[in-house]
Protein backbone atom coordinates (compact mmCIF):
# COMPACT_ATOMS: atom_id res chain seq x y z
CA UNK A 1 0.00 0.00 0.00
CA UNK A 2 2.87 2.38 0.79
CA UNK A 3 4.33 1.57 -2.61
CA UNK A 4 1.06 2.50 -4.25
CA UNK A 5 0.83 5.74 -2.29
CA UNK A 6 4.39 6.57 -3.33
CA UNK A 7 3.32 6.03 -6.92
CA UNK A 8 0.32 8.34 -6.45
CA UNK A 9 2.58 11.00 -4.99
CA UNK A 10 5.05 10.63 -7.86
CA UNK A 11 2.17 10.97 -10.29
CA UNK A 12 0.93 14.15 -8.62
CA UNK A 13 4.39 15.71 -8.72
CA UNK A 14 5.43 14.65 -12.20
CA UNK A 15 2.13 15.30 -13.94
CA UNK A 16 2.28 18.85 -12.61
CA UNK A 17 -1.09 18.51 -10.88
CA UNK A 18 0.40 19.24 -7.49
CA UNK A 19 1.97 22.44 -8.77
CA UNK A 20 -1.25 23.58 -10.44
CA UNK A 21 -3.26 22.98 -7.26
CA UNK A 22 -0.61 24.65 -5.12
CA UNK A 23 -0.58 27.75 -7.30
CA UNK A 24 -4.36 27.87 -7.56
CA UNK A 25 -5.02 27.56 -3.84
CA UNK A 26 -2.25 30.02 -2.97
CA UNK A 27 -3.65 32.48 -5.46
CA UNK A 28 -7.15 32.09 -4.04
CA UNK A 29 -5.73 32.60 -0.56
CA UNK A 30 -4.02 35.83 -1.55
CA UNK A 31 -6.91 37.05 -3.65
CA UNK A 32 -9.40 37.18 -0.76
CA UNK A 33 -7.69 39.87 1.34
CA UNK A 34 -6.38 41.57 -1.80
CA UNK A 35 -9.85 41.97 -3.25
CA UNK A 36 -11.17 43.22 0.07
CA UNK A 37 -8.29 45.68 0.36
CA UNK A 38 -8.78 46.92 -3.18
CA UNK A 39 -12.54 47.40 -2.94
CA UNK A 40 -12.47 50.99 -1.53
CA UNK A 41 -9.97 52.00 -4.18
CA UNK A 42 -12.06 50.36 -6.91
CA UNK A 43 -15.20 52.10 -5.70
CA UNK A 44 -13.35 55.41 -5.62
CA UNK A 45 -12.05 55.10 -9.15
CA UNK A 46 -15.40 54.02 -10.39
CA UNK A 47 -17.41 56.49 -8.38
CA UNK A 48 -17.24 59.22 -11.04
CA UNK A 49 -18.62 57.01 -13.74
CA UNK A 50 -21.08 55.59 -11.28
CA UNK A 51 -22.18 59.09 -10.35
CA UNK A 52 -22.71 59.81 -14.03
CA UNK A 53 -24.92 56.77 -14.19
CA UNK A 54 -26.90 58.15 -11.27
CA UNK A 55 -25.59 55.82 -8.62
CA UNK A 56 -24.20 57.44 -5.56
CA UNK A 57 -21.21 55.57 -4.18
CA UNK A 58 -20.67 56.03 -0.50
CA UNK A 59 -17.31 55.51 1.11
CA UNK A 60 -16.77 51.80 1.76
CA UNK A 61 -15.09 50.53 4.86
CA UNK A 62 -13.54 47.09 4.71
CA UNK A 63 -12.30 44.83 7.44
CA UNK A 64 -11.38 41.17 7.97
CA UNK A 65 -15.02 40.23 7.52
CA UNK A 66 -15.03 41.44 3.89
CA UNK A 67 -12.01 39.28 3.27
CA UNK A 68 -13.68 36.27 4.89
CA UNK A 69 -16.78 36.90 2.79
CA UNK A 70 -14.51 36.69 -0.26
CA UNK A 71 -13.02 33.49 1.12
CA UNK A 72 -16.37 31.74 1.40
CA UNK A 73 -17.33 33.01 -2.03
CA UNK A 74 -14.12 31.89 -3.72
CA UNK A 75 -13.13 28.63 -2.12
CA UNK A 76 -15.88 26.62 -3.93
CA UNK A 77 -14.09 27.58 -7.13
CA UNK A 78 -10.93 25.94 -5.80
CA UNK A 79 -12.99 22.92 -4.83
CA UNK A 80 -14.42 22.58 -8.33
CA UNK A 81 -10.90 22.64 -9.77
CA UNK A 82 -9.79 20.11 -7.20
CA UNK A 83 -12.61 17.76 -8.22
CA UNK A 84 -11.86 18.24 -11.91
CA UNK A 85 -8.23 17.31 -11.35
CA UNK A 86 -8.93 14.29 -9.18
CA UNK A 87 -11.94 12.87 -11.03
CA UNK A 88 -9.67 10.95 -13.40
CA UNK A 89 -7.58 9.35 -10.71
CA UNK A 90 -9.25 5.94 -11.09
CA UNK A 91 -10.83 6.18 -14.50
CA UNK A 92 -7.66 6.94 -16.47
CA UNK A 93 -6.19 3.82 -14.89
CA UNK A 94 -9.21 1.78 -16.01
CA UNK A 95 -8.99 3.13 -19.52
CA UNK A 96 -5.28 2.47 -19.86
CA UNK A 97 -5.34 -0.84 -18.01
CA UNK A 98 -2.50 0.22 -15.70
CA UNK A 99 -4.16 -1.32 -12.67
CA UNK A 100 -4.11 -4.82 -14.16
CA UNK A 101 -0.39 -5.48 -13.53
CA UNK A 102 -0.88 -4.07 -10.03
CA UNK A 103 -3.79 -6.37 -9.21
CA UNK A 104 -2.13 -9.39 -10.76
CA UNK A 105 0.90 -8.76 -8.58
CA UNK A 106 -1.26 -9.33 -5.56
CA UNK A 107 -2.00 -5.84 -4.22
CA UNK A 108 -5.53 -6.17 -2.84
CA UNK A 109 -8.18 -4.03 -4.43
CA UNK A 110 -9.13 -2.68 -1.02
CA UNK A 111 -5.64 -1.28 -0.58
CA UNK A 112 -5.79 0.40 -3.96
CA UNK A 113 -8.98 2.26 -3.03
CA UNK A 114 -7.71 3.12 0.43
CA UNK A 115 -4.35 4.35 -0.87
CA UNK A 116 -5.98 6.57 -3.47
CA UNK A 117 -8.56 7.85 -0.97
CA UNK A 118 -5.91 8.70 1.59
CA UNK A 119 -3.83 10.60 -0.95
CA UNK A 120 -6.82 12.56 -2.28
CA UNK A 121 -8.15 13.41 1.18
CA UNK A 122 -4.67 14.46 2.32
CA UNK A 123 -4.26 16.56 -0.80
CA UNK A 124 -7.55 18.35 -0.20
CA UNK A 125 -6.68 18.93 3.44
CA UNK A 126 -3.29 20.43 2.64
CA UNK A 127 -4.58 22.59 -0.20
CA UNK A 128 -7.60 23.84 1.69
CA UNK A 129 -5.72 24.80 4.84
CA UNK A 130 -3.02 26.39 2.71
CA UNK A 131 -5.63 28.66 1.16
CA UNK A 132 -7.21 29.32 4.55
CA UNK A 133 -3.85 29.93 6.19
CA UNK A 134 -2.83 32.53 3.64
CA UNK A 135 -6.11 34.41 3.94
CA UNK A 136 -6.04 34.16 7.72
CA UNK A 137 -2.47 35.42 7.91
CA UNK A 138 -3.10 38.44 5.72
CA UNK A 139 -6.32 39.26 7.53
CA UNK A 140 -4.57 39.21 10.88
CA UNK A 141 -1.76 41.37 9.50
CA UNK A 142 -3.92 43.96 7.71
CA UNK A 143 -6.94 44.06 9.97
CA UNK A 144 -7.88 41.86 12.85
CA UNK A 145 -9.62 38.51 12.95
CA UNK A 146 -11.26 39.21 16.30
CA UNK A 147 -14.52 40.30 14.70
CA UNK A 148 -15.04 36.79 13.35
CA UNK A 149 -16.81 34.31 15.62
CA UNK A 150 -15.87 30.64 15.46
CA UNK A 151 -13.30 31.31 12.77
CA UNK A 152 -11.69 27.86 12.84
CA UNK A 153 -14.89 25.95 13.35
CA UNK A 154 -16.45 27.60 10.30
CA UNK A 155 -13.31 26.81 8.30
CA UNK A 156 -13.39 23.18 9.45
CA UNK A 157 -17.00 22.88 8.27
CA UNK A 158 -16.09 24.12 4.80
CA UNK A 159 -13.20 21.64 4.80
CA UNK A 160 -15.66 18.90 5.78
CA UNK A 161 -17.83 19.87 2.83
CA UNK A 162 -14.82 19.25 0.59
CA UNK A 163 -14.28 15.83 2.20
CA UNK A 164 -17.95 15.03 1.77
CA UNK A 165 -17.96 15.83 -1.95
CA UNK A 166 -14.59 14.08 -2.42
CA UNK A 167 -16.03 10.90 -0.94
CA UNK A 168 -18.65 10.97 -3.68
CA UNK A 169 -15.93 11.43 -6.28
CA UNK A 170 -14.28 8.29 -4.87
CA UNK A 171 -17.52 6.33 -4.87
CA UNK A 172 -18.36 7.26 -8.45
CA UNK A 173 -14.76 6.53 -9.47
CA UNK A 174 -15.15 2.96 -8.23
CA UNK A 175 -18.32 2.51 -10.27
CA UNK A 176 -17.97 4.62 -13.42
CA UNK A 177 -15.88 3.98 -16.50
CA UNK A 178 -14.87 7.51 -17.42
CA UNK A 179 -13.96 10.76 -15.74
CA UNK A 180 -16.98 12.42 -17.30
CA UNK A 181 -19.29 9.95 -15.59
CA UNK A 182 -17.60 10.66 -12.27
CA UNK A 183 -18.11 14.39 -12.75
CA UNK A 184 -21.71 13.92 -13.86
CA UNK A 185 -22.48 11.76 -10.84
CA UNK A 186 -20.81 14.10 -8.38
CA UNK A 187 -22.44 17.10 -10.03
CA UNK A 188 -25.85 15.45 -9.82
CA UNK A 189 -25.37 14.76 -6.10
CA UNK A 190 -24.28 18.34 -5.46
CA UNK A 191 -27.20 19.72 -7.44
CA UNK A 192 -29.67 17.35 -5.77
CA UNK A 193 -28.48 18.32 -2.32
CA UNK A 194 -28.60 21.99 -3.26
CA UNK A 195 -32.21 21.69 -4.45
CA UNK A 196 -33.15 19.76 -1.32
CA UNK A 197 -31.58 22.44 0.82
CA UNK A 198 -34.06 24.95 -0.55
CA UNK A 199 -36.64 23.26 1.65
CA UNK A 200 -35.97 24.49 5.18
CA UNK A 201 -37.12 21.13 6.54
CA UNK A 202 -34.14 19.31 5.01
CA UNK A 203 -31.72 22.23 4.96
CA UNK A 204 -30.79 21.64 8.58
CA UNK A 205 -29.29 18.25 7.83
CA UNK A 206 -27.46 18.99 4.61
CA UNK A 207 -23.81 19.92 4.23
CA UNK A 208 -24.60 22.71 1.75
CA UNK A 209 -24.92 25.09 4.69
CA UNK A 210 -21.23 24.54 5.51
CA UNK A 211 -20.48 26.72 2.51
CA UNK A 212 -22.14 29.65 4.20
CA UNK A 213 -19.42 30.21 6.79
CA UNK A 214 -20.34 33.88 7.11
CA UNK A 215 -23.43 33.20 9.21
CA UNK A 216 -21.21 31.55 11.82
CA UNK A 217 -18.62 34.30 11.61
CA UNK A 218 -21.27 36.98 12.04
CA UNK A 219 -22.84 35.10 14.89
CA UNK A 220 -26.14 34.41 13.12
CA UNK A 221 -25.78 30.71 13.82
CA UNK A 222 -24.00 28.91 16.59
CA UNK A 223 -21.83 25.81 16.74
CA UNK A 224 -24.65 23.62 18.08
CA UNK A 225 -26.75 24.32 14.98
CA UNK A 226 -24.33 22.25 12.95
CA UNK A 227 -24.14 19.18 15.16
CA UNK A 228 -26.59 17.09 13.15
CA UNK A 229 -25.42 18.06 9.67
CA UNK A 230 -21.73 17.68 10.55
CA UNK A 231 -22.30 14.22 12.00
CA UNK A 232 -24.34 13.29 8.95
CA UNK A 233 -21.60 14.51 6.60
CA UNK A 234 -18.91 12.52 8.43
CA UNK A 235 -21.13 9.43 8.38
CA UNK A 236 -21.95 9.82 4.66
CA UNK A 237 -18.28 10.31 3.79
CA UNK A 238 -17.28 7.10 5.55
CA UNK A 239 -20.21 5.28 4.00
CA UNK A 240 -19.18 6.43 0.52
CA UNK A 241 -15.64 5.18 0.98
CA UNK A 242 -16.83 1.83 2.32
CA UNK A 243 -19.22 1.53 -0.64
CA UNK A 244 -16.37 2.46 -2.99
CA UNK A 245 -14.30 -0.42 -1.57
CA UNK A 246 -17.20 -2.84 -2.00
CA UNK A 247 -17.93 -1.73 -5.57
CA UNK A 248 -14.28 -1.72 -6.57
CA UNK A 249 -13.93 -5.32 -5.36
CA UNK A 250 -16.49 -6.34 -7.97
CA UNK A 251 -15.34 -4.09 -10.72
CA UNK A 252 -14.04 -5.60 -13.91
CA UNK A 253 -10.70 -3.99 -14.65
CA UNK B 1 2.83 -32.07 -11.41
CA UNK B 2 0.56 -29.69 -13.25
CA UNK B 3 1.22 -26.01 -12.69
CA UNK B 4 -2.10 -24.96 -14.19
CA UNK B 5 -5.34 -26.83 -14.59
CA UNK B 6 -8.57 -25.76 -16.19
CA UNK B 7 -11.55 -28.06 -16.03
CA UNK B 8 -14.81 -27.47 -17.89
CA UNK B 9 -14.45 -23.71 -17.84
CA UNK B 10 -17.18 -21.69 -19.54
CA UNK B 11 -17.67 -17.97 -19.93
CA UNK B 12 -20.22 -15.87 -21.73
CA UNK B 13 -20.45 -12.15 -22.33
CA UNK B 14 -24.13 -11.35 -22.79
CA UNK B 15 -25.28 -13.30 -25.82
CA UNK B 16 -21.84 -14.43 -26.83
CA UNK B 17 -20.50 -17.71 -25.48
CA UNK B 18 -16.78 -16.95 -25.44
CA UNK B 19 -15.51 -20.15 -23.85
CA UNK B 20 -17.27 -23.49 -23.61
CA UNK B 21 -16.07 -26.50 -21.68
CA UNK B 22 -12.39 -25.63 -21.85
CA UNK B 23 -10.26 -28.28 -20.19
CA UNK B 24 -6.49 -28.49 -20.30
CA UNK B 25 -3.49 -28.66 -18.03
CA UNK B 26 0.03 -27.33 -18.20
CA UNK B 27 2.78 -29.49 -16.66
CA UNK B 28 5.55 -27.87 -14.66
CA UNK B 29 8.58 -26.57 -16.58
CA UNK B 30 6.97 -26.73 -19.97
CA UNK B 31 6.21 -24.13 -22.59
CA UNK B 32 2.56 -24.30 -23.48
CA UNK B 33 1.35 -22.63 -26.67
CA UNK B 34 -2.21 -21.43 -26.74
CA UNK B 35 -3.16 -21.01 -30.37
CA UNK B 36 -6.24 -19.47 -31.89
CA UNK B 37 -7.52 -16.86 -34.27
CA UNK B 38 -8.23 -13.33 -33.11
CA UNK B 39 -11.34 -13.43 -30.99
CA UNK B 40 -11.11 -17.16 -30.27
CA UNK B 41 -11.16 -16.51 -26.52
CA UNK B 42 -7.45 -16.67 -25.67
CA UNK B 43 -7.33 -13.40 -23.75
CA UNK B 44 -10.56 -14.24 -21.93
CA UNK B 45 -9.11 -17.59 -20.83
CA UNK B 46 -5.99 -15.86 -19.53
CA UNK B 47 -7.98 -13.25 -17.66
CA UNK B 48 -9.96 -16.03 -16.01
CA UNK B 49 -6.73 -17.67 -14.89
CA UNK B 50 -5.64 -14.34 -13.39
CA UNK B 51 -8.94 -13.80 -11.60
CA UNK B 52 -9.63 -10.65 -13.60
CA UNK B 53 -12.90 -12.15 -14.85
CA UNK B 54 -15.26 -14.55 -13.16
CA UNK B 55 -16.04 -17.82 -14.91
CA UNK B 56 -19.62 -19.00 -15.32
CA UNK B 57 -18.76 -22.59 -14.55
CA UNK B 58 -15.77 -24.86 -14.19
CA UNK B 59 -12.69 -24.65 -12.03
CA UNK B 60 -9.21 -23.25 -12.49
CA UNK B 61 -6.26 -24.00 -10.26
CA UNK B 62 -2.73 -22.64 -10.25
CA UNK B 63 -0.02 -24.58 -8.43
CA UNK B 64 -2.68 -26.58 -6.64
CA UNK B 65 -4.74 -23.61 -5.36
CA UNK B 66 -8.09 -22.64 -6.78
CA UNK B 67 -8.42 -19.29 -8.54
CA UNK B 68 -11.20 -16.99 -7.39
CA UNK B 69 -12.42 -13.75 -8.92
CA UNK B 70 -11.25 -10.40 -7.60
CA UNK B 71 -8.27 -10.67 -5.32
CA UNK B 72 -6.90 -14.13 -5.82
CA UNK B 73 -4.05 -15.54 -3.79
CA UNK B 74 -2.89 -17.62 -6.74
CA UNK B 75 -1.55 -14.48 -8.41
CA UNK B 76 1.51 -14.61 -6.21
CA UNK B 77 2.70 -17.55 -8.31
CA UNK B 78 1.99 -15.80 -11.57
CA UNK B 79 3.81 -13.31 -13.77
CA UNK B 80 1.60 -11.74 -16.40
CA UNK B 81 2.33 -9.90 -19.61
CA UNK B 82 -0.88 -8.36 -21.02
CA UNK B 83 -1.46 -8.22 -24.77
CA UNK B 84 -1.06 -4.43 -24.82
CA UNK B 85 1.00 -3.66 -21.73
CA UNK B 86 0.40 -0.19 -20.31
CA UNK B 87 2.54 1.34 -17.61
CA UNK B 88 2.61 4.62 -15.73
CA UNK B 89 3.99 7.10 -18.26
CA UNK B 90 5.66 9.27 -15.62
CA UNK B 91 8.01 6.53 -14.42
CA UNK B 92 11.30 5.27 -15.81
CA UNK B 93 11.73 1.52 -16.40
CA UNK B 94 13.79 1.15 -13.21
CA UNK B 95 11.22 3.04 -11.15
CA UNK B 96 8.45 0.90 -12.56
CA UNK B 97 10.25 -2.32 -11.68
CA UNK B 98 10.92 -1.00 -8.19
CA UNK B 99 7.21 -0.17 -7.84
CA UNK B 100 6.29 -3.70 -8.96
CA UNK B 101 8.79 -5.26 -6.60
CA UNK B 102 7.58 -3.20 -3.64
CA UNK B 103 3.98 -4.17 -4.31
CA UNK B 104 4.83 -7.83 -4.32
CA UNK B 105 6.83 -7.39 -1.12
CA UNK B 106 10.32 -8.06 -2.44
CA UNK B 107 13.36 -6.82 -0.54
CA UNK B 108 15.04 -3.62 -1.78
CA UNK B 109 18.37 -5.29 -2.55
CA UNK B 110 16.71 -8.09 -4.46
CA UNK B 111 14.60 -5.66 -6.49
CA UNK B 112 17.74 -3.74 -7.41
CA UNK B 113 19.77 -6.74 -8.57
CA UNK B 114 16.86 -8.47 -10.28
CA UNK B 115 15.89 -5.25 -12.13
CA UNK B 116 19.39 -4.79 -13.52
CA UNK B 117 19.54 -8.41 -14.58
CA UNK B 118 16.15 -8.29 -16.32
CA UNK B 119 16.65 -4.89 -17.96
CA UNK B 120 19.86 -6.24 -19.44
CA UNK B 121 18.01 -9.35 -20.57
CA UNK B 122 15.37 -7.37 -22.45
CA UNK B 123 17.83 -4.77 -23.71
CA UNK B 124 16.53 -1.73 -21.82
CA UNK B 125 19.42 -1.31 -19.39
CA UNK B 126 20.54 1.99 -20.88
CA UNK B 127 17.10 3.55 -21.14
CA UNK B 128 16.47 6.03 -18.40
CA UNK B 129 13.73 7.96 -20.12
CA UNK B 130 10.22 8.03 -18.79
CA UNK B 131 7.87 5.44 -20.22
CA UNK B 132 5.81 8.14 -21.95
CA UNK B 133 8.02 7.99 -25.02
CA UNK B 134 8.21 4.20 -25.26
CA UNK B 135 7.08 2.39 -28.39
CA UNK B 136 4.82 -0.63 -28.12
CA UNK B 137 7.73 -2.97 -28.69
CA UNK B 138 9.71 -1.36 -25.88
CA UNK B 139 6.73 -1.61 -23.59
CA UNK B 140 6.49 -5.26 -24.48
CA UNK B 141 10.11 -5.72 -23.45
CA UNK B 142 9.52 -3.97 -20.15
CA UNK B 143 6.38 -6.05 -19.80
CA UNK B 144 8.34 -9.28 -19.94
CA UNK B 145 10.83 -7.87 -17.42
CA UNK B 146 8.08 -6.99 -14.94
CA UNK B 147 6.43 -10.36 -15.46
CA UNK B 148 9.66 -12.21 -14.62
CA UNK B 149 10.61 -9.90 -11.72
CA UNK B 150 9.21 -11.97 -8.88
CA UNK B 151 10.50 -15.29 -10.29
CA UNK B 152 6.96 -16.53 -10.93
CA UNK B 153 6.14 -20.21 -11.06
CA UNK B 154 3.82 -19.59 -13.94
CA UNK B 155 4.45 -17.01 -16.63
CA UNK B 156 1.42 -16.00 -18.66
CA UNK B 157 2.07 -14.02 -21.83
CA UNK B 158 -0.72 -12.78 -24.05
CA UNK B 159 0.61 -12.58 -27.60
CA UNK B 160 4.05 -11.53 -26.46
CA UNK B 161 5.59 -11.34 -29.92
CA UNK B 162 2.90 -9.37 -31.69
CA UNK B 163 4.46 -5.90 -31.43
CA UNK B 164 8.08 -6.84 -31.88
CA UNK B 165 10.45 -6.50 -34.81
CA UNK B 166 11.91 -9.77 -36.19
CA UNK B 167 15.07 -9.51 -34.09
CA UNK B 168 13.07 -8.65 -30.99
CA UNK B 169 10.77 -11.57 -31.63
CA UNK B 170 13.60 -14.02 -31.80
CA UNK B 171 15.08 -12.58 -28.61
CA UNK B 172 11.76 -12.85 -26.83
CA UNK B 173 11.25 -16.43 -27.91
CA UNK B 174 14.73 -17.22 -26.63
CA UNK B 175 13.89 -15.59 -23.31
CA UNK B 176 10.73 -17.68 -23.04
CA UNK B 177 12.56 -20.86 -23.98
CA UNK B 178 15.25 -20.13 -21.37
CA UNK B 179 12.64 -19.30 -18.76
CA UNK B 180 11.48 -22.91 -18.93
CA UNK B 181 14.32 -23.87 -16.57
CA UNK B 182 12.88 -21.78 -13.76
CA UNK B 183 9.24 -21.45 -14.56
CA UNK B 184 6.32 -22.73 -16.57
CA UNK B 185 5.23 -20.70 -19.54
CA UNK B 186 1.76 -20.33 -21.00
CA UNK B 187 1.66 -18.08 -24.00
CA UNK B 188 -0.94 -17.31 -26.57
CA UNK B 189 -0.24 -16.49 -30.15
CA UNK B 190 -1.59 -16.65 -33.62
CA UNK B 191 1.88 -16.82 -35.12
CA UNK B 192 2.35 -20.52 -35.69
CA UNK B 193 6.07 -20.50 -36.36
CA UNK B 194 6.55 -19.23 -32.78
CA UNK B 195 4.79 -22.33 -31.56
CA UNK B 196 6.95 -24.63 -33.62
CA UNK B 197 10.08 -22.95 -32.28
CA UNK B 198 9.62 -23.22 -28.57
CA UNK B 199 6.52 -25.09 -27.43
CA UNK B 200 6.43 -28.47 -25.78
CA UNK B 201 2.67 -28.60 -25.77
CA UNK B 202 -0.03 -26.83 -27.67
CA UNK B 203 -3.75 -26.37 -27.59
CA UNK B 204 -5.86 -24.99 -30.41
CA UNK B 205 -8.74 -22.84 -29.32
CA UNK B 206 -11.49 -22.29 -31.83
CA UNK B 207 -14.79 -20.58 -31.18
CA UNK B 208 -14.33 -21.00 -27.47
CA UNK B 209 -13.53 -24.69 -27.55
CA UNK B 210 -10.30 -26.62 -27.37
CA UNK B 211 -10.32 -28.46 -30.68
CA UNK B 212 -6.92 -30.11 -30.46
CA UNK B 213 -4.23 -30.44 -27.84
CA UNK B 214 -1.17 -32.41 -26.92
CA UNK B 215 2.60 -32.36 -27.32
CA UNK B 216 3.92 -30.99 -30.58
CA UNK B 217 4.73 -34.53 -31.68
CA UNK B 218 1.31 -35.89 -30.82
CA UNK B 219 -0.41 -33.08 -32.60
CA UNK B 220 1.70 -33.53 -35.70
CA UNK B 221 0.96 -37.26 -35.66
CA UNK B 222 -2.76 -36.53 -35.68
CA UNK B 223 -2.45 -35.02 -39.06
CA UNK B 224 -3.42 -37.22 -41.90
CA UNK B 225 -1.03 -37.69 -44.81
CA UNK B 226 0.24 -34.50 -46.24
CA UNK B 227 -2.09 -32.96 -48.75
CA UNK B 228 -1.39 -32.63 -52.46
CA UNK B 229 -1.75 -29.40 -54.32
CA UNK B 230 -2.67 -29.48 -57.99
CA UNK B 231 -2.70 -26.71 -60.54
CA UNK B 232 -4.31 -27.15 -63.96
CA UNK B 233 -2.98 -25.47 -67.05
CA UNK B 234 -6.48 -24.64 -68.26
CA UNK B 235 -8.86 -23.58 -65.51
CA UNK B 236 -11.80 -24.55 -67.76
CA UNK B 237 -10.98 -28.24 -67.12
CA UNK B 238 -11.88 -27.75 -63.50
CA UNK B 239 -15.60 -28.77 -63.66
CA UNK B 240 -14.65 -32.03 -65.30
CA UNK B 241 -12.32 -32.88 -62.46
CA UNK B 242 -14.72 -31.78 -59.72
CA UNK B 243 -17.43 -34.03 -61.13
CA UNK B 244 -15.38 -37.12 -60.34
CA UNK B 245 -13.41 -35.98 -57.31
CA UNK B 246 -16.03 -34.33 -55.10
CA UNK B 247 -13.70 -33.85 -52.15
CA UNK B 248 -11.25 -31.70 -54.07
CA UNK B 249 -11.03 -28.33 -52.44
CA UNK B 250 -10.93 -25.49 -54.90
CA UNK B 251 -8.36 -22.81 -54.15
CA UNK B 252 -9.27 -20.66 -57.13
CA UNK B 253 -8.09 -20.34 -60.74
CA UNK B 254 -7.55 -23.99 -61.53
CA UNK B 255 -5.82 -24.78 -58.25
CA UNK B 256 -7.02 -27.59 -56.02
CA UNK B 257 -6.12 -29.26 -52.78
CA UNK B 258 -6.45 -33.03 -52.40
CA UNK B 259 -6.40 -33.81 -48.72
CA UNK B 260 -6.65 -37.57 -49.01
CA UNK B 261 -3.26 -38.37 -50.54
CA UNK B 262 -4.35 -42.02 -50.87
CA UNK B 263 -6.41 -41.11 -53.88
CA UNK B 264 -3.40 -39.78 -55.73
CA UNK B 265 -2.97 -42.79 -58.12
CA UNK B 266 -6.65 -42.57 -58.98
CA UNK B 267 -6.26 -38.87 -59.73
CA UNK B 268 -3.24 -39.49 -61.94
CA UNK B 269 -5.17 -42.11 -63.91
CA UNK B 270 -8.09 -39.76 -64.42
CA UNK B 271 -5.88 -36.87 -65.51
CA UNK B 272 -4.13 -39.14 -68.05
CA UNK B 273 -7.37 -40.64 -69.36
CA UNK B 274 -9.10 -37.27 -69.74
CA UNK B 275 -5.99 -35.68 -71.18
CA UNK B 276 -6.12 -32.81 -68.75
CA UNK B 277 -2.84 -30.96 -68.81
CA UNK B 278 -1.32 -30.12 -65.50
CA UNK B 279 0.92 -27.24 -64.60
CA UNK B 280 2.04 -28.46 -61.21
CA UNK B 281 1.47 -31.24 -58.70
CA UNK B 282 3.05 -30.70 -55.33
CA UNK B 283 3.03 -32.63 -52.12
CA UNK B 284 2.72 -30.20 -49.28
CA UNK B 285 4.77 -30.56 -46.15
CA UNK B 286 2.75 -31.09 -43.01
CA UNK B 287 2.93 -27.96 -40.93
CA UNK B 288 1.17 -26.75 -37.85
CA UNK B 289 -0.38 -24.12 -40.05
CA UNK B 290 -2.16 -26.72 -42.20
CA UNK B 291 -3.33 -28.42 -39.12
CA UNK B 292 -4.61 -25.19 -37.72
CA UNK B 293 -6.45 -24.39 -40.90
CA UNK B 294 -7.89 -27.88 -40.86
CA UNK B 295 -9.23 -27.65 -37.34
CA UNK B 296 -10.69 -24.21 -37.79
CA UNK B 297 -12.42 -25.55 -40.87
CA UNK B 298 -10.96 -23.50 -43.66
Amino acid sequence: MTAFMKKEWMELCRSGRLLVLFLLFSLLGIMNPALAKLTPWLVETLSESLADAGIAAAAVTVDAMSSWAQFYKNFPLGMVFFILLTSGSFTTEYQKGTLIPVVTRGLTRRNIVLAKSLVIVALWTVMYWLCFGITCGYNAYIWDNKAANHLYFAAALAWLFGIWITSFVLLFSAVAQSGAQVLAGTGAIALGVYLLSLFPKFGRFLPIRFLDGMSLLQGVTSVCDYAVSATAAVFVSFLCIILAVVCFDRKQL
Amino acid sequence: MNMLELSHVAKRFGEKQVLRDVTFSVPEHSVFGFVGKNGAGKTTAMKLILGLLSSDSGEISVNGSTVCYGTTKTNRFVGYLPDVPEFYPFMTPREYLRFCGEISGMKAGEIESRSEELLALVGLEKDNRRLKGFSRGMKQRLGIAQALLGRPKLLICDEPTSALDPAGRKELLDILADAREQTTVLFSTHILSDVEHICDQIAFLHEGKIVLQGTLKEVRAKRKDAAVELELERPEDAPLLIRVFHDLKSKGRGRFLLEDAGRLPELFRFLADSRISVLRIERREASIEDLFMEVVGK
